[in-house]
C-alpha cells in the first residue's frame, strides 16, 4: 500500500436518489380513506387550496394547506410557552393567511394517555374525531400545534382505517354527539407549514442570522410515529433524516450544528416530566444539551414540539446549579422564524417565559434586548394603568 | 417455426454456465447481455475475490467467459436487450434490440439469468446515513477498494483504525418489505473482514449481526478463521444508528449477548447490503408473463423439487433471478436449467 | 406488508418459566387472564410480530439508559408468551417507558412502546398494585384532563409545582395575570381563557368518556377520583339536559 493518502471521492458519486413511491413499503392511507368514504363509512376533509405539495419519507407527496387553517392548539404551549402559539399566529398574519383560533376543541388528551393509560383506543379516536368534526364544521383545515397530537392522530387514523369494530364504536359515539365521523385527508403539523413557507420566510427576513449556529432536535412523535408521513428531502441530510426544522434553519442562513445524539428523545417521557422529573432532567441535559455544547457549541436549540421545548429549556437550571456544561436557549422553529422576520422578542416571541438565558442569542441576532425589554415593560405599565386592557396585535408590531 | 436454439438472458455467472453447458450438450445457444461486457455483477461491481475460496473474481469470470467464447455453438450478443417475446415452447420469437436496430431470434427454450441488484441504502429504515457520511460505505464499495488494494478511510485517505460491518441492511426487514435473508452477506462480510485484516493489520474489525448464517463449509473456511486467525470481533446486536461525533463516526447499538449498550467510535462503517431482483429480472418477468413473488424474484413452479422451471413452459430461470443465491447455488441451478432446456427440446423434437 | 400465516393455536405454558418469579402469591391463572386480555386488543397484532433479539430498540431507548429496562425483553417475553415474566414486567418495567416510540424502528415492525401501552392499560384496568402506585400523585392530572380537556392549565405555573425549574417560575407566577394580558392572541389573554374549552365541547368530551368505558378504568384505578370526576361530569351534563 502507498504511504501517501489517497482520497476516494465517494461523496462525489453519491447522491441520494429521490424515493419512488411505487416502492413504498406501506400502503397509502389516503387511498384507504377515500375507499371508506366511498363506502359511506366516514367523511374525508379535503385539503383546501392553496396548498403546497411536499415529499414525505417514501416519495409520496403530501398537501400542506397555506390558508384557512383551524389551529389545534397545544395544552402545554398555551400553558407554559405562550410565545410559541403566538409566533405561529403572528406568522400567519404576516403572510395574510386567515386562521381560526377556536374554543371548540379539547387537547388530544394523548399526554395523559401515554403517561397513565387511563384512557383507551376508542376514547382516543373519539376525541380526535370530535376535534376533526369541529374543524370540518368551520370549513377551516386542522393544523396541529403539538408533535404528540400530530403523531397520535396519525396513529388513531391508521387504527380507524384498519379496525372496523373501532370505527363502528367511534361512529356510534359521534352519532350521540350529532356529529359525523370525519378524518382529514392529511394530518398536518404546523412545522410542515413553516417548512413549505421557509423560502417566503427567508424573503421577508430582516435580521441577519448567518452568524448563528443552531442545533436541531427533531420531535420523536413527529417522525417516529407513522414515519412515512414526515417530510424528507434528498437535499437535506441525504434524505435520511427528517428535513422539517433543518430546512428552515438553513433557509434563514444559519449554520446547523450537528451532534451525535440527534436521534435521541428530549427526555420528556410523559409520566416522567410529571412525576419522575429527575429522569427527564438528566436525559435532557446529559444526552442532549451537554453533547450539543461539546460537539457543536450552538447558540440555540431549535425544535418543533411543546414537550421538547419545555424539557430541554427548563431542565437546564438544575444542571447549571451543578456546574454542568449547559446553557443553550431553546426555541421553537416558529419563534425562530418570527425573530428572523423581525418579530419583537417579548411582545410576539414572549421569550420571558423561557428559562435558559437567551440574551447572548438576541445580541447575535442584532437585537438590543435591553431596549426591547424596556419597550415591553412600558406595554405592561400601560396595561397596569388601565390605558389598555390587553396587548393587541397592532401593539405587538408597533 | 420450431427451433432447437436456447436463448440465455444475462451473461453473469449463471448465464455463462447455462450457455456453456447447453452448448456442450449440443444445442445452439444465443447469449444475450445488455451490458457491453460479459461477466455480470462480479465484473460490473468490481468484486475483488469470490466468496468463499478467495479466488480472484476477474480470473474466475475470465475462465467462464473463455469457456463460452471458445464454443462455436454459442453466439454472444452484448449490448443487446430483449424487447418482446411471442410464441410458445419450442417456437419462441424473440425480438432483440442493439444500438437502435432490432432483430428477431427464434428459440425453442429460454433461460433467464438476469440476476440481482444490490440493495440501495437510501431505502433502509434504520439510521445509517449512507448518503450523508462518506465514511459510511457498503460491501460493494468495500469490495472495490479491496480490489484496488487501497483500503482507506474515505474522508482522510488514511488506513482505518476501526472498521465495523453492519449486517442485514435491506434484508430481514418488514419495514422495508424485504423479509427474506440475502444468504451471502454474512460470508462476504467475513471474507472482507479477513482481507481488511490482511491489508491493514492494525485495524480492529467488528461485525455486528443478528444471526451469523455461515452454513456448510463457510463455517470452517471463513467464520472460524476470521475469529481465530484474524481476530475479527463478532458482536451479536445490530447497530441502531450511525452519527458523526467531532468528525469521526460513532455507532450505537446493544451488545445483546452481554446485555449492555454500545457506543463505539469508528473510521469506516460497512453496510452489508442484501440482494433485490435486478431491473432485468423484473422486465423479463413482465415480458414473458412469468409469476414473480412479492419481492419481484421469479417463482419456480414446483418449489424445492424443481428450482429452475418457471410457470411458463419452455422458460427456465437460474441464479439470483429466482431469489438470493451464492455462486455455488447459481452455478448449480444454471446447470440444471441448461440440462432441462436441452432435454425438453430433444423430447419435444421426438414427440412432435 | 407480509401476509401472515394463520396463527397456530398456542397455549402459554407455565413450564416455559424456569426462573423463580417474584409474584408467587398471584395464581398463574390470573396472570394468564391478564395476558389474554392484552392479546385480545385489536392493536396487538400490529404491535408484535416476533423478535430475533437484534437490540435495535434498546440502543434507541432513552429509558434503557437510565433504568434497568429493555424494550427487547418486553418484546421477547411477549413473543415467548412467558406469562410469569410478563406479569413481572406489568408490575414494574412498563412504567419506565418514555413512550417516545424510538423503538418503532424495529426491523420486525414490532412496536415495543405500543405493546407497553397495552400492558399499562390492562394493568390499570385491573387495578394492579403497581398501576395504583404509578398513578399516585397523578390524580390531579387525570382529574384535570377529564374535566377540562387539558392536562396543563395556565394557572399551574406556580413555583412549588416546579421547584427545579429555577427562579423564573416564581417571576412568571408573580406576573402571571399581567403577562397573560400582554399576549396578543385573544384566547391567551387570561389564565382562564388560555385553555378555554366551550361548554358544548366539554359536554361532548364527557359523553365520550361515558360511552367509551374510560370511567370504568378510572374506577378500577382510583375509586375516590372516579367519584369526584363523575360528580363534575354529572352536574354539567344534567344542567344541559342529559340524563346520566
Amino acid at each position: 500500500m502507498s504511504t501517501e493518502p489517497t482520497f476516494i471521492p465517494l461523496d462525489a458519486i453519491r447522491r441520494a436518489p429521490v424515493p419512488d413511491p411505487a416502492n413504498a413499503p406501506t400502503e397509502d392511507i389516503r387511498e384507504l380513506l377515500f375507499d371508506l368514504e366511498d363506502a359511506g363509512e366516514l367523511i374525508v376533509q379535503r385539503v383546501p387550496e392553496p396548498y403546497v405539495e411536499v415529499m414525505t419519507k417514501y416519495g409520496r407527496m403530501k398537501k400542506i394547506p397555506l390558508d384557512k387553517t383551524w389551529h389545534h392548539k397545544s395544552c402545554g404551549q398555551c400553558g407554559h410557552i405562550p410565545g410559541y402559539s403566538t409566533s405561529i399566529f403572528w406568522l400567519n398574519r404576516q403572510f395574510g393567511m386567515s386562521y381560526d383560533d377556536p374554543t371548540d376543541q379539547t387537547s388530544c388528551t394523548a399526554w395523559n394517555y401515554y403517561a397513565s393509560a387511563t384512557s383507551n383506543a376508542v376514547a382516543q379516536a373519539a376525541v380526535a374525531s370530535r376535534n376533526f368534526a369541529a374543524a370540518y364544521a368551520t370549513g377551516f383545515y386542522p393544523m396541529i400545534h403539538c408533535g404528540t397530537s400530530y403523531g397520535h392522530y396519525k396513529e388513531t387514523r391508521a387504527e380507524l382505517v384498519h379496525h372496523p369494530e373501532l370505527r363502528r364504536k367511534v361512529r356510534d359515539i359521534m352519532a350521540k354527539l350529532n356529529k359525523p365521523l370525519i378524518v382529514p385527508e392529511e394530518i398536518v403539523h404546523y412545522s410542515e407549514w413553516i417548512h413549505v413557507m421557509r423560502d417566503k420566510i427567508a424573503e421577508r427576513q430582516v435580521r441577519d442570522f448567518s452568524s448563528i449556529t443552531a442545533s436541531i432536535h427533531p420531535a420523536c412523535h413527529y417522525y417516529k410515529l407513522v414515519t412515512e408521513d414526515a417530510i424528507y428531502d434528498p437535499d437535506i441530510y441525504g434524505g435520511q433524516r427528517t428535513a422539517t426544522v433543518t430546512g428552515l434553519v438553513e433557509a434563514v442562513g444559519s449554520t446547523v450544528g450537528d451532534y451525535s445524539t440527534f436521534f435521541d428523545c428530549c427526555g420528556f417521557g410523559f409520566r416522567h416530566i410529571l412525576v419522575q422529573r429527575d429522569f427527564s432532567r438528566s436525559f435532557a441535559t446529559q444526552r442532549k444539551i451537554e453533547i450539543m455544547k461539546e460537539e457543536a457549541n450552538p447558540d440555540v436549540v431549535i425544535t418543533h414540539d411543546t414537550g421538547c421545548v419545555t424539557t430541554l429549556d427548563k431542565s437546564q437550571f438544575a444542571a447549571k446549579a451543578h456546574q454542568r456544561n449547559v446553557g443553550v436557549p431553546v426555541l421553537s422553529d416558529a419563534q425562530f422564524a418570527a425573530l428572523a422576520m423581525g418579530a419583537h422578542p417579548y411582545r410576539v416571541v414572549q421569550l420571558h417565559w423561557h428559562a435558559t438565558d437567551y440574551t447572548a442569542l438576541l445580541e447575535k441576532m442584532g437585537i438590543d434586548w435591553e431596549q426591547s425589554w424596556a419597550e415591553f415593560e412600558s406595554d405592561l405599565k400601560r396595561i397596569e394603568s388601565g390605558e389598555i386592557e390587553y396587548l393587541s396585535w397592532e401593539d405587538a408590531d408597533a | 417455426m420450431r427451433s432447437d436454439r436456447v436463448v440465455v438472458v444475462g451473461a453473469g455467472p449463471a448465464g455463462l454456465e447455462a450457455a456453456r453447458l447447453a452448448a456442450e450438450l449440443g444445442s445452439p445457444v444465443t447469449l444475450v447481455e445488455k451490458n457491453e461486457v460479459a461477466g455480470g455483477m462480479p465484473i460490473h461491481a468490481h468484486y475483488a475475490t469470490l466468496t468463499h475460496h478467495f479466488r480472484s473474481a476477474e480470473g474466475a469470470m475470465r475462465e467462464m467467459i473463455d469457456a463460452v467464447t471458445s464454443n462455436e455453438l454459442v453466439e454472444i450478443r452484448t449490448g443487446t436487450e430483449i424487447t418482446s417475446v411471442s410464441g410458445s415452447v419450442g417456437e419462441f420469437t424473440i425480438t432483440v434490440a442493439s444500438n437502435g436496430t432490432t432483430e428477431v431470434v427464434e428459440a425453442g427454450a429460454i433461460i433467464l439469468a438476469t440476476g440481482f441488484q444490490h440493495f440501495d441504502p437510501s431505502r433502509e429504515t434504520q439510521q445509517y446515513q449512507y448518503y450523508e457520511f462518506p465514511d459510511v460505505i457498503t460491501i460493494v464499495d468495500a469490495e472495490k477498494m479491496l480490489k484496488e488494494e487501497n483500503f482507506v478511510t474515505p474522508t482522510t485517505g488514511k488506513p482505518p483504525e476501526r472498521v465495523a460491518f453492519i449486517q442485514c441492511v435491506g434484508s430481514r426487514d418488514r419495514q422495508i418489505g424485504n423479509e427474506y435473508c440475502s444468504k451471502v452477506c454474512c460470508g462476504i462480510s467475513s471474507k472482507q473482514a479477513i482481507e481488511i485484516r490482511k491489508m491493514v493489520p492494525n485495524a480492529r474489525v467488528f461485525i455486528f449481526y443478528i444471526d451469523m448464517r455461515m452454513y456448510g463449509y463457510w463455517e470452517n473456511e471463513i467464520y472460524w478463521p476470521a475469529q481465530e486467525e484474524y481476530k475479527v470481533n463478532y458482536v451479536k446486536g445490530i447497530i441502531t444508528e450511525i452519527l458523526s461525533k467531532n468528525g469521526r463516526l460513532v455507532i450505537r447499538g446493544e451488545d445483546t449477548t452481554m446485555g449492555r449498550p454500545m457506543e463505539i467510535p469508528i473510521d469506516i462503517a460497512i453496510l452489508s447490503v442484501g440482494m433485490e431482483p435486478s431491473a432485468g429480472t423484473r422486465t423479463m418477468a413482465k415480458i414473458l408473463g412469468l409469476t414473480s413473488n412479492k419481492y419481484g424474484f421469479i417463482e419456480t413452479d414446483r418449489d424445492i423439487l424443481d428450482t429452475v422451471t418457471t410457470t411458463v413452459p419452455g422458460v427456465y430461470a437460474a441464479g439470483a433471478a429466482t431469489g438470493p443465491a451464492d455462486l455455488d447455488d447459481s452455478i448449480a441451478s444454471a446447470g440444471a436449467a441448461a440440462a432441462k432446456a436441452v432435454s425438453l427440446l430433444r423430447t419435444t423434437a421426438v414427440t412432435v | 406488508m407480509s401476509t401472515m400465516a394463520p396463527p397456530m393455536p398456542f397455549t402459554a405454558d407455565r413450564g416455559a418459566t424456569l426462573a423463580p418469579n417474584s409474584y408467587v402469591d398471584v395464581p398463574y391463572e390470573e396472570k394468564l387472564r391478564l395476558w389474554e386480555e392484552v392479546k385480545s386488543d385489536d392493536r396487538f397484532p400490529d404491535y408484535l410480530y416476533g423478535c430475533y433479539d437484534c437490540g435495535i430498540c434498546v440502543a434507541a431507548c432513552p429509558s434503557a439508559k437510565y433504568y434497568d429496562f429493555s424494550p427487547r425483553k418486553i418484546a421477547q417475553a411477549a413473543a415467548r408468551e412467558d406469562v410469569e415474566l410478563i406479569y413481572e414486567q406489568m408490575n414494574d418495567d412498563v412504567w419506565n417507558c418514555s413512550q417516545c416510540f424510538s423503538c418503532n424502528r424495529c426491523p420486525r415492525q414490532n412496536s415495543p412502546g405500543g405493546l407497553i401501552t397495552l400492558l399499562r392499560e390492562v394493568s390499570v384496568k385491573n387495578g394492579l398494585a403497581s398501576a395504583k402506585d404509578a398513578l399516585e400523585g397523578y390524580g390531579r392530572v387525570v382529574y384535570k384532563i377529564m374535566t377540562t380537556g387539558t392536562q396543563i392549565s395556565p394557572d399551574m405555573l406556580q413555583p412549588d409545582a416546579f421547584p427545579d425549574w429555577g427562579p423564573d417560575v416564581e417571576k412568571t407566577s408573580d406576573n402571571l395575570d399581567l403577562w397573560r394580558r400582554a399576549l396578543p392572541p385573544e384566547t391567551l389573554h387570561t389564565t382562564e381563557t388560555s385553555w378555554v374549552v366551550s361548554d358544548e365541547t366539554l359536554i361532548e368530551l364527557y359523553l365520550i368518556w361515558l360511552h367509551s368505558d374510560v370511567m370504568d378504568i378510572i374506577k378500577e384505578a382510583d375509586e375516590g377520583l372516579h367519584m369526584i370526576i363523575l360528580d363534575v361530569m354529572e352536574e354539567t351534563l344534567e344542567d344541559a339536559g342529559y340524563e346520566v
